[in-house]
């Protein structure tokens, strides 16, 4: 089944990228799901090392109420 | 061992805005009576909380960065304080690590560039376009500075792809005849 699957290259990878930044909350929330979940590894493509500094950037963004932990709340 | 922290926070103002300036020298004097250095303060300004926080939609961001001997242990007396005050919304502490520093060197790197390429084309059409008056002051203004921009970037262009000065003439004399052929057909329409 994945493997008519497109392989998808890491975005950081490409990027060039060393250390994701958690004050770039734009570029966190292209990493979530609408609900606000972390997208995972199988459908966003990345690199093993990238999603955990991803996850780690993710978690301390929403710490500092940049992200949201959740986003189906109706205001 | 000494080491770069960082520490963000999160300011309510929602009753006193310069609770901002007592809440961040408070915590600059922690840092520098506890031994540490401060490097940089810096002001992200009051933002939309992504959620809200003790029922506030609205915080002042302030990042102060600083470096001290981890055996000072000033995160925790940072965190002492943070919870202390009950201004502080959020706060986060941890140490800056290689890697962070070398994508904001390269951050910055790519930044200059930009600038300084921004400020090479600018300058070399604003040569052009004086040369131009001197020479041709009679010419038709409009067409004259849509082409000493173009030539300015063909000029760049030519500079940057051919390294020895006998190419650099070349197509600047080829860049040249391009504007006057792109006059004549604009006359002729």
């Amino acid at each position: 089944m994945l493997r008519g699957k497109k392989k998808r290259i890491c975005r950081f990878c490409e990027n060039g990228d060393v250390f994701i930044d958690f004050r770039e909350e734009k570029r966190l929330v292209r990493f979530l799901t609408e609900q606000g979940k972390i997208v995972p590894r199988r459908t966003s493509g990345n690199c093993a090392q990238h999603q955990r500094q991803l996850a780690q950037a993710i978690k301390r963004a929403r710490h500092l109420a940049l992200i949201p932990f959740v986003s189906d709340i109706p205001r | 061992m000494e080491k770069l922290y960082c520490s963000i926070f999160v300011v309510d103002i929602s009753q006193n805005p310069e609770e901002v300036e007592t809440v961040s020298s408070r915590i600059q004097q922690l840092i520098e009576d506890h031994g540490g250095i401060v490097k940089k303060i810096n002001r992200w300004g009051k933002r939309r909380l992504a959620y809200p926080i003790q029922k506030k939609t609205h915080g002042y961001y302030v990042e102060i960065e600083f470096t001290a001997n981890s055996r000072l242990n000033i995160p925790y007396t940072l965190e002492q304080e943070y919870r202390m005050n009950d201004r502080v919304l959020r706060y986060l502490t941890y140490v800056v690590d290689k890697k962070e520093l070398i994508q904001r060197a390269k951050k910055a790197g790519e930044k200059a560039k930009i600038e300084a390429r921004a400020a090479e084309i600018k300058a070399a059409a604003e040569a052009r376009a004086a040369e131009e008056k001197k020479t041709e002051p009679a010419a038709e203004e409009t067409p004259e500075t849509q082409a000493s921009v173009a030539e300015a970037k063909a000029d760049q262009e030519a500079q940057k792809t051919e390294s020895s000065k006998d190419r650099v003439n070349a197509p600047v004399t080829a860049t040249e005849d391009k504007p006057s052929t792109e006059k004549k057909t604009k006359k002729e329409e």
